[in-house]
């Protein structure tokens, strides 16, 4: 990696080293980030809301550890951009809905409070999705994100905002939620390392929930040793979420440097040979695959027919859970409430239909229309079957396999407005990450290549056993340095000249 | 209504009754779900978190001592445990329901395939009738709906409404009879014995006035003989046993006669009213609710193994049937007897402890004041029986000096009276106001002869007849000694000098 020109190209690692060994203060990283922030928030329209106050409070504090020579906690100081469906006390958490864009959060989100204590300094709430819903950050009430690649194009989604601010530097590294591809996806078309953990490794309280049984918080980084440093901080039993397991969670870092040499690595052939997968990607995944076999990996194929079935089965279960999550913005307790109901009813079909966007509205009918009676068995029933058979899947794979290599996107970044008008299409952008949702693994995305024509990134997953998120880091670490590629998004390069 | 009127009627109809009944966990120091305290009333909305107010993105966690309380539950009532069990999500809108959905149980409940033996009636009449349960689950209750503007704080005519959301999460436990219960008195007396068996469990202080045990009725009318079963109305809204067993009365009445006149019973939930004595109509039409049930995604399913329900089965305490029948057994207790004080736990813990205390040969005596002076005490002063000021050493201790002839039983209701005042010993007021009862027989002699010749007519006619006299006799010499004299020494030597 080229030596970083300014403080806001610096890794989350390079900034704490540098504020432990006093050549850097908190304040002045979190000034670069907000500068960075306001320079460039006017065209990529990363974030819902800056938080200067809560970035300088929490950068004084280090700075007053470092001056009185306490130890410093592993993120000291580290710039870091927050999902608007995470609570924080002291800002909004809006989801990007017009039904929550006046809710403050009365509480902390157990991830960003194990964030803030182990030194990271928010800088502010990030675009997304509206509740989630979506594969490029255009469903959000507030405007679309604009992937720091191309400002024509879309960051992917649903947590676009947190992968454009790293992208472009605004923040050295940000968390967000990934229920389908939700991080993983963005991860890819932004150039970034992109984590969604293993289900019940990070605490999902405090995280407004989409899909419970399929949503996780994971990090966005420019390198794989700062995810695995987010990880580390974030992940554990949390009391507050009895999904969350009581697994011990391994140092990630220690083992990055081990590569790969006899890791048996299953590239997923049926996934590559998917109608709609581009050419360049999938020249990207079998060269990444190539990569991991001259550094000493056991390449080998493999195929996975039942997770074709996944996007189905998502689009049932999924909706399923977010209309029920999604009950409780009734306009009764908080949120957006019309003025002049008639009664109970009027209120909450006026509130709801005034607070919600389009898409949002399809999901909770999409999900209601599931569950009635009647349906249940066709839908849900036989959708929870096809997890069952794509979770048995997997794990017939991993006996096998140590790591599993695929596609994150089966394209680079689309064009805002191009397949906004057309769900379905939209929908395939997650077809390679929703497998992992359902079956509840860990994967990463990685950036493998620039495409020769457009310039895009393009990401590659690397899928582990539950549980098995440092195995998956090893690899994706490996491959990162073997291939050294510069992630600089355009946008950048015009900032550091 | 005629109770007449009802029996004629159960001569041509059998009534077909199952019951639905909930209660809160109230003796749980939190709620089902969060760590919210679990009390009765209080400023609206000061029991309240992020969970129990569904805050975007707080989560529930369930309350291990709420699922123990249920299967201890189950237990009681000979219920199947399930091995494989957990909450689902019963969806609809409604603003005194945070989330817009209850974390409930579906098709897999915690107890299943239970009965409780229920005995009916007294004397020659009483009889035992079994009643099945279908099911005991887990829920979370609902926070509270004031209305306000309009009259008696019902919702029709109502300005605007306020939500307390104190009670949203409290665990409640549904429980579901089969549809075996043929009476008023049957549904009345099963609802009573649950109660007990909840209490001595210690799940739920079961207070029907104040909600935390409240019961619902399914209830149909059949011809005597008939299988099918006729079509139900849902009864609610019954706070006491008494409205229970009053409403389906009202009820069966009421369906009878609709038949009778050539009509039909419609489908319906129908409101009992307790001062105007009758049941309406409470939604014209059951509503199609279409409830959408899921497995509840924020936490994982229970897996119980054998060795757990067997610890949960150690934990059962002796329930107030064995209690009952063991006092009859063991003392010699009057069956009634010794019911009233098995089905209340406190006061067996009372009378077990002054048994203990006394000698088991004197329970007898014992149950006549714990069911008498100290029940008595415990109604005048309102006061619970731990904290009435009168421990079972002290009952004991009275029912020894009495036993021994120390004191008579008149002396010993003053002395009960004082000790209950002061909390004194029984033996310390008796010596304090000098109430040793005489049995010296010389002494009360002396007494009896100055009597008998102050009243030489009364004499007369004792001895012309009037045998009945001698307890005026007795009263005589009592009250010249001040009521200290051994009543039985007094009756025998008055009976020596004025029958020779």
């Amino acid at each position: 990696m080229a030596e970083p020109r300014r403080i806001v190209d610096m890794t989350g690692a390079q900034i704490a080293d540098a504020i432990a060994r006093k050549e850097l203060s908190a304040r002045e990283a979190a000034e670069a980030a907000l500068a960075e922030i306001e320079a460039l928030e006017p065209r990529v329209h990363a974030f819902n809301q800056v938080t200067p106050e809560l970035a300088l409070q929490a950068a004084e504090r280090i700075d007053a550890m470092v001056a009185s020579g306490e130890s410093l906690p592993p993120l000291a100081g580290v710039p870091v951009a927050i999902k608007d469906n995470m609570n924080l006390i002291g800002t909004r958490t809006t989801c990007s809905s017009r039904i929550l864009e006046n809710y403050e959060s009365v509480y902390t989100c157990t991830a960003v409070e194990r964030l803030l204590a182990a030194g990271a300094v928010p800088v502010g709430k990030c675009n997304m999705d509206e509740f989630a819903f979506g594969s490029s950050t255009e469903n959000s009430a507030f405007g679309p994100t604009r992937n720091p690649w191309d400002l024509e194009r879309v960051p992917g989604g649903s947590s676009g905002g947190s992968a454009a601010a790293v992208a472009a530097r605004m923040a050295a590294v940000s968390l967000g939620s990934d229920t389908g591809g939700s991080i993983r996806q963005p991860g890819a078309l932004t150039g970034t390392v992109a984590v969604k953990p293993t289900y019940g490794r990070v605490s999902r309280y405090g995280l407004v929930a989409f899909a419970s049984s399929l949503d996780q918080i994971g990090p966005f980084a420019r390198t794989v040793e700062d995810a695995a440093a987010v990880l580390q901080a974030i992940a554990g039993k949390d009391p507050m979420d009895a999904t969350s397991v009581d697994e011990p969670v391994p140092d990630y870092r220690a083992g990055l440097e081990a590569g790969v040499e006899g890791l048996r690595v299953g590239l997923v052939t049926d996934m590559l040979e998917m109608e709609g997968c581009a050419g360049e990607v999938r020249a990207a995944v079998e060269n990444a695959a190539r990569v991991l076999a001259d550094l000493g990996a056991e390449v080998g194929e493999v195929e996975l027919p039942m997770s074709r079935h996944g996007l189905s089965a998502y689009y049932v279960i999924g909706p399923a859970e977010a209309s029920s999550n999604l009950a409780r913005f009734d306009g009764i307790r908080y949120g957006h409430r019309v003025k002049d109901a008639e009664d109970v009813l009027d209120l909450y079909m006026r509130s709801r239909a005034e607070g919600f966007g389009p898409e949002t509205i399809r999901r909770v009918m999409l999900g209601t229309y599931a569950l009635s009676a009647g349906y249940y068995e066709a839908y849900y029933g036989q959708a929870q079957k096809t997890r069952t058979l794509i979770i048995r899947e997997f794990a017939d794979a991993f006996e096998r396999f140590d790591v599993l290599l695929t596609p994150t996107s089966p394209t680079v970044a689309f064009g805002i407005g191009e397949k906004a008008s057309d769900p379905l299409a939209m929908y395939l952008s997650d077809v390679y990450t929703i497998p992992l949702n359902l079956a509840g693994l860990p994967g990463i995305s990685v950036p493998v290549a620039l495409c020769s024509e457009s310039g895009l990134p393009i990401g590659a997953q690397i899928a582990a056993r539950h549980f098995d998120e440092a195995t998956m880091f090893r690899a994706a670490a490996a491959l990162e340095r073997a291939l050294g590629l510069d992630m600089t998004p355009p946008l950048v390069a015009e900032r550091q000249r | 209504m005629a109770k007449d009127r009802l029996n004629e009627v159960l001569e041509r109809y059998e009534a077909v009754i199952g019951l639905e009944i909930h209660t809160e966990l109230t003796s749980l120091n939190s709620k089902m779900f969060c760590g919210c305290p679990v009390e009765f009333g209080g400023e609206p909305n000061t029991r309240v978190c992020p969970v129990c107010l569904g805050m975007p993105g707080a989560l529930p966690v369930p309350n291990q001592a709420a699922v123990e309380a249920t299967v201890l539950a189950g237990l009681a009532l000979e219920c199947e445990i399930a091995r494989f069990s957990q909450f689902h999500r019963k969806n609809y809108f409604y603003p005194d329901m945070p989330k817009n959905y209850q974390i409930s149980q579906y098709d897999l409940p915690f107890c299943a395939h239970g009965h409780l033996d229920v005995e009916v009636g007294e004397g020659d009449a009483a009889y035992v009738t079994r009643i099945g349960i279908t099911r005991i689950h887990l829920e979370e209750d609902t926070g509270k709906m004031i209305h306000v503007g309009g009259s008696e704080g019902r919702i029709a005519g109502a300005d605007h409404s306020l939500v307390d959301f104190n009670r949203a999460g409290t665990p409640l436990i549904e429980l579901v009879t089969e549809p075996d219960i043929r009476t008023p008195e049957e549904a009345r007396r099963f609802a009573q014995t649950l109660r007990t068996i909840f209490l001595a469990l210690g799940i739920s202080d079961c207070s029907m006035e104040e909600g935390s045990m409240r019961v619902d009725a399914n209830v149909s009318i059949r011809p005597r003989g008939a299988v099918e079963l006729g079509t139900k109305a849902e009864v609610k809204n019954m706070n006491s046993f008494k409205a229970l067993h009053d409403a389906l009365a009202y009820e069966i009445v009421r369906q009878a006669d609709l038949v009778d006149a050539g009509g039909r019973v419609v489908q319906e939930t129908r409101h009992w009213d307790a001062a105007a004595k009758r049941t309406s109509a409470l939604r014209s039409k059951e509503e199609a609710h279409d409830y959408r049930y899921f497995p509840e995604p924020d936490m994982v399913p229970f897996e119980f193994t054998e060795e757990w329900i067997a610890a949960i089965r150690e934990r059962l305490p002796e329930l107030p049937a064995a209690r009952r029948d063991r006092y009859v057994q063991t003392f010699g207790l009057p069956k009634h007897d010794a019911r009233l004080i098995a089905e209340d736990v406190p006061l067996a813990q009372f009378f077990e402890q002054a048994v203990d205390a006394a000698g088991a040969k004197l329970a007898k005596p014992v149950a006549n004041w714990v069911l008498g002076e100290l029940s008595a005490h415990l109604n005048a002063t309102g006061a619970a029986v731990g904290s009435c000021g009168i421990t079972p050493e002290m009952l004991a201790e009275l029912v020894v000096l009495v036993d021994e002839g120390t004191i008579s039983g008149k002396q010993a209701k003053e002395v009960f009276a004082e000790m209950a005042e002061s909390g004194d010993m029984p033996a310390a007021i008796v010596e304090r106001r000098g109430m040793r009862q005489v049995s010296d027989t010389g002494a009360i002699e002396a007494v009896v002869v100055k009597v008998l010749a102050e009243h030489p007519a009364e004499v007369e006619s004792y001895r012309s007849g009037k045998s009945g006299l001698i307890g005026w006799f007795v009263g005589q010499v009592m009250r010249e000694m001040r009521g200290q004299a051994n009543p039985a020494v007094v009756n025998e030597v008055l009976k020596q000098h004025l029958d020779q």
